[in-house]
Order: structure tokens, then sequence, then C-alpha cells
């Protein structure tokens, strides 16, 4: 077999900078730390452009494969390849003060982030169970290593084995789900195992993939495997909240997504309901929980767990449409988080605050981030002009149109009770008096670039989605499920 | 020795992973645990592998993958409960209640 390595120059170079990231933190001076810290922030997101703008330049205009199916480098893996990297660049360039602070290692740190960006890359590409696993790994890996990086911080210690003792066990559940499927399908490659595993229901089948939607449902939060979420988020330090948010989900729905439709013709009728249900479950559970959060971090994490619900609701659908509309709703649900976690990060890098009652006067001390992070509740919320209501138009539109009304009418129901508790911090912000007089904060420039992007993305998804829902076509067109669709 | 032997060795490993992971308090055992998990998603694999017609070598590579990856997350997870340890004297993680979740 005859591999073309040139296919995977991306991916090798994204290994690479996560190491160059390492090396120059250490030949760089340590008198200077704050130099230091952003001259490394400068050599990932410079690398992570440079990686992306390769992909982009390199894309086969076809479907490739390399090492017999094993990963595909095709469009539905270039989309996420360059989202991922997105969300890497706007998670180190919020994190760059967050870090001169915090963190006494910032190449531990970038390095980190680089290699989980590329776990989560492969994980887009996976077309095979054991690599899936291993790129879902390395992405684990990275993040169990971050959550626990600030030292002296005691919930950040708690919350890093909270998280890699359930994501051993999830993983381990994962394993012998897989292990199953292998005895019965005798193979692990998702083209090979489809489209018989969708019509066998012999008892280890059904055993084996329940086991495998469990592991997977623990990397996306789902209800009932959602219990180490909050903790998780409120420890960790809080760029990195952002990253497990939005990095790790979206890689997680990417894999879920390409397994479903490559083992499938696109019908799948009792794991549909079993999904359904899921979903249903997981985004009552996260809205209704969300709304008596007093801890902002805490309110997102739940308020994220909703959005993983909504985004299952999409997957439930099986269809183009549903596939489509997935891939919108993480692309503006990237932008809008990215936006409401860089506010987050940067009040606490200069208040060290996270209570949602501390953001009471944020609208005088610095009226951007009052107005960025207001964008993104309403986005969030799914309110019109905003990315969050466009596309969770078309998930639940899909979800109603491939029979699921009833489950199209709970997520609805949920989003409108959802507002409450996402217009609580806006009130918070432009209403409640602020106890003492706020101080004027004065944001970076790095931080308000940042932040002004990411306020142009959520707003761009929500009224021109067109070029973006011209590429999320070409890259559901590569899943087997939906090729040639219209 | 049929594949079935195997089988039930292997859910009966996997269970008693299960029930470490449940059962025990300590950090470090739930991680042994985990182990047992593990090692019975490798009996699974080589004994498919060995049983039933499959003409490549895919259960044993994924055995030995597993093995590498699973020694990793060990090396990690113990450096973690490690540092959960200087900061709270114990590795219990019953005591782990800090955000209250």
């Amino acid at each position: 077999m005859r591999v073309d390595f040139s296919l995977l120059l991306p991916e090798m170079l994204l290994a690479g900078l996560g190491f160059l990231v390492l090396i120059v933190d250490l030949v760089l001076p340590q008198e200077r730390p704050e130099r230091r810290n952003k001259a490394v922030a400068a050599v990932a997101v410079a690398g992570m452009a440079a990686v992306a703008a390769m992909a982009l330049a390199t894309a086969p205009d076809r479907t490739e494969s390399v090492y017999g199916g094993l990963l595909f480098i095709d469009a539905y893996a270039l989309l996420f390849k360059t989202l991922f990297l997105g969300v890497g660049i706007a998670v180190v360039l919020m994190s760059v003060e967050y870090v001169g602070r915090v963190i006494r290692h910032p190449g531990e740190f970038y390095g980190l982030i680089v290699f989980a960006v590329l776990g989560a890359n492969l994980m887009a590409s996976a077309g095979e169970l054991l690599t899936a696993y291993i790129a879902l790994e390395l992405l684990s890996f990275c993040l169990f290593v971050l959550v626990g990086l600030t030292r002296g911080d005691r919930r950040s210690a708690e919350a890093s084995t909270k998280y890699i003792l359930l994501g051993a066990i999830s993983s381990a559940v994962l394993l012998y789900g897989i292990s199953l499927l292998y005895g019965t399908m005798g193979t692990t490659v998702f083209r090979e195992m489809g489209p018989g595993l969708a019509i066998n229901f012999s008892p280890t089948v059904i055993v084996g993939f329940a086991m495998l939607l469990a592991g997977i449902g623990f990397k996306l939060a789902l209800v009932p495997f959602h219990l180490w979420a909050p903790d998780v988020y409120e420890g960790a330090p809080t760029p990195i909240t952002a990253l497990v948010a939005v990095l790790s989900k979206a890689a997680t729905f990417a894999l879920l997504l390409r397994f479903l439709a490559e083992v499938s013709t696109g019908r799948f009728d009792q794991w549909q309901l079993a999904l359904a249900v899921l979903a249903a479950a997981t985004m009552t559970v996260g809205t209704l929980t969300a709304l008596v959060q007093r801890n902002i971090k805490r309110l997102l994490a739940y308020s994220s767990i909703a959005q993983v619900g909504f985004v299952m609701v999409g997957v439930v659908a099986m269809t183009e449409a549903g596939a489509n509309a997935v891939l919108l709703h993480l692309v503006g649900y990237a932008f809008t988080n990215l936006a409401a976690f860089a506010v987050v990060v940067t009040v606490e890098a200069k208040t060290r605050k996270e209570e949602i009652a501390d953001y009471a006067g944020l609208s005088t001390a610095s009226p951007l981030m009052a107005m960025v992070l207001t964008a993104a509740m309403f986005s969030l919320a799914g309110l019109p002009i905003f990315a969050g209501f466009i596309t969770k138009f078309y998930l639940f539109t899909a979800a109603a149109d491939a029979g699921y009304l009833w489950l199209a009418a709970l997520a609805i129901t949920n989003s409108v009770i959802s507002l409450y508790y996402y217009l609580r911090v806006v009130r918070e912000m432009y209403i409640s008096e602020p106890e003492v007089e706020p101080e004027r904060i004065r944001l970076s420039p790095s931080s308000a670039g940042a932040l002004w992007v990411l306020l142009a993305g959520t707003i761009a998804v929500g009224v021109y989605p067109g070029p973006l829902a011209a590429a999320v076509d070409a890259a559901t067109d590569a899943l087997r499920a939906y090729a040639g669709g219209a | 020795m049929m594949l079935i032997h195997f089988e039930l060795l292997g859910a009966g490993l996997f269970c008693l992973g299960v029930y470490g992971v449940l059962a025990r308090r300590s950090g470090v055992m739930i991680l042994m645990a985990v182990e047992l998990m593990l090692n019975a998603v490798n009996v699974n694999l080589v004994a498919f592998a060995a049983f039933r017609d499959i003409p490549t070598a895919t259960g044993q590579v994924i055995a030995i993958f597993v093995i590498t990856i699973a020694a990793a997350e060990v090396a990690l997870a113990l450096a973690i409960i490690m540092r959960l340890f200087r900061s709270r004297g114990s590795v219990n993680v019953d005591q782990i209640d800090l955000m209250g979740g």
C-alpha cells in the first residue's frame, strides 16, 4: 500500500509546531517572563495560522483516504480543521494575559493547546475506530493536564482529578464497546462496518454500540454522563474552560457525525430514538440546572450542556439537512462561546472575579466587553440577527422534517426558558447598580482585537450564512450517507 | 477452550472493574479497577482475533495500542493524583467537594 504522505503534511507540521513551542519556551531567557510569554504565544498563533493556510491551500479536490481508510482527507475534515485551528488561535490570544499572571511555564500551556488541536483535527479525519480512539485520547490527555495546570489552586487539582478518573473509566467503556463491535463485524473501519451495523440487532452489537455511545456521551457531557462538566469548567483555568467547551465538543461531534453517516445509509431507526431521548434529557437538564447558577463559569457549563442537547437534535435527524445544521451550529457556537469566554477570561484576569453578580457595572467599566458578552448571550439564547437564531432554526427544522416533531417542540420550549438565565447576565451588566464604582478596564490590543473578531463572527454567521452554508454543504457531501445529495 | 470462555472471562473482568470503580474511595484503587476493565478489553480483542475467522491482525494490534495508551493514562493520572495529595493530604475521591458538583 502506497501512502501519499503529502496529504498528512498539515498534521505533521502541527505536531512539529507543538514541539517547537516547547523548545522556544526553553531557549528564551528566563529573566523576562512577560516577553517570553508573548513570544511563545506569538509562535503558537503564527504557526497555527500557517498550518490552517497550508491545509486550505493543499486540500485535494476530491475525497482522499490514507492508510486504507484509516484517515480521510476530505472537505468535511478540512472544514473542521480550519475551525479547530481558529479555535486554538482564539484561545491562545485570549489567554496571554491570564497565563502571564497564573502559569509559570507558558510553553507547556500553549504547546498542549497545539497538541489538543492536533488531536481534534485527527478526530475529524478518522475513519476507523482505533484511530478515532487514539485521536480522542490525544485531545483528552492534553485537556486533563491543562485543566490542572494552575499551581496552588486547589479547585484546579480537584477538577483535573475528577476529569481524568471519569475520563479513564469512560474510555474503558468505549474500548469495551469497540471490542464487541470488532468481534461481531470483524473490522473497525467505518466503511466496512456499515451499512450492516445499522440493521444488525444481535445483543452483542446492541451492547457494543450502546457502550460506544456512552463513551462518546461522556466526552460530549450528554445527560446522564454530564456530572463532571460543571466542576471541570469551574476548576479549570478559564481559557481552558473555553477549550473544553468548544474544541472537545465540536471534535467529538465531528467524529460522531462521520461515524453515524458512514455506518448507516441515512436511516438508523431504533438508535435514532435512543439518541432522541438522550438529546431531550440533555437539553432539559442543562437548561433547568442553569437557571439556579451564580458562578458565570458554571452557568456557561450548564448552558453548553443544553447546547449539546440542541446539536444532538440535528444529529438525531440523520438527514443531510440535519448534518448541515449541526455543522453550521458548531461553527456559530464556536464563535459565540469563544466570545463569551473571552470576556469572562479578561474580567477574571483584571478583577479576579467570576460570580454573575460581579458583572454589575461592566457596561461602564468596559462598554466593548459588555457589548460582546450581550451579543454572545443573545446568540446562545437564539435571538435573531445573531448566529444562534439561524443555526437553531435549521437544527429544529431538520428534526421536525425527519419526523421528530416532539423533539423540535421540546427544543424550542427549552430555548425559550434559557432566555431567562442568559438575559440575567445582560441585566446584571446594564441595569444592576454595582456596589462600588466600577473602575475602567483597559484592554490590551490583542484581547480587544480577538473580541471584535469573535463579535463579527457571531453576527456574520447570523446575518449572512451563505458562504458558510456552501462550505458546510460541500463538507457533508463527503460523507457516504449524504453523498451526491442536494 | 472456546470463544465463549474468553468472552465470559472478559465480561467477568470488566464487571469486576466496574465494581471496583464504584466501590473504592481511593483514587489509586479506582485506577487499578480501570486497569482491570482495560485488560478485559484486551482479552476480548485477542480472543476475537484468534477465534473468529478474521484475516487481519486488527485485534492484536488494537490490544497493543490499548496497553500503551493505558500506561500513558496511568502515568498521567498518578501525577494528577499526586498533586491532589499535595494540596489536600488525601487521595480519597469522596472528599473532593470544594465545588459541590
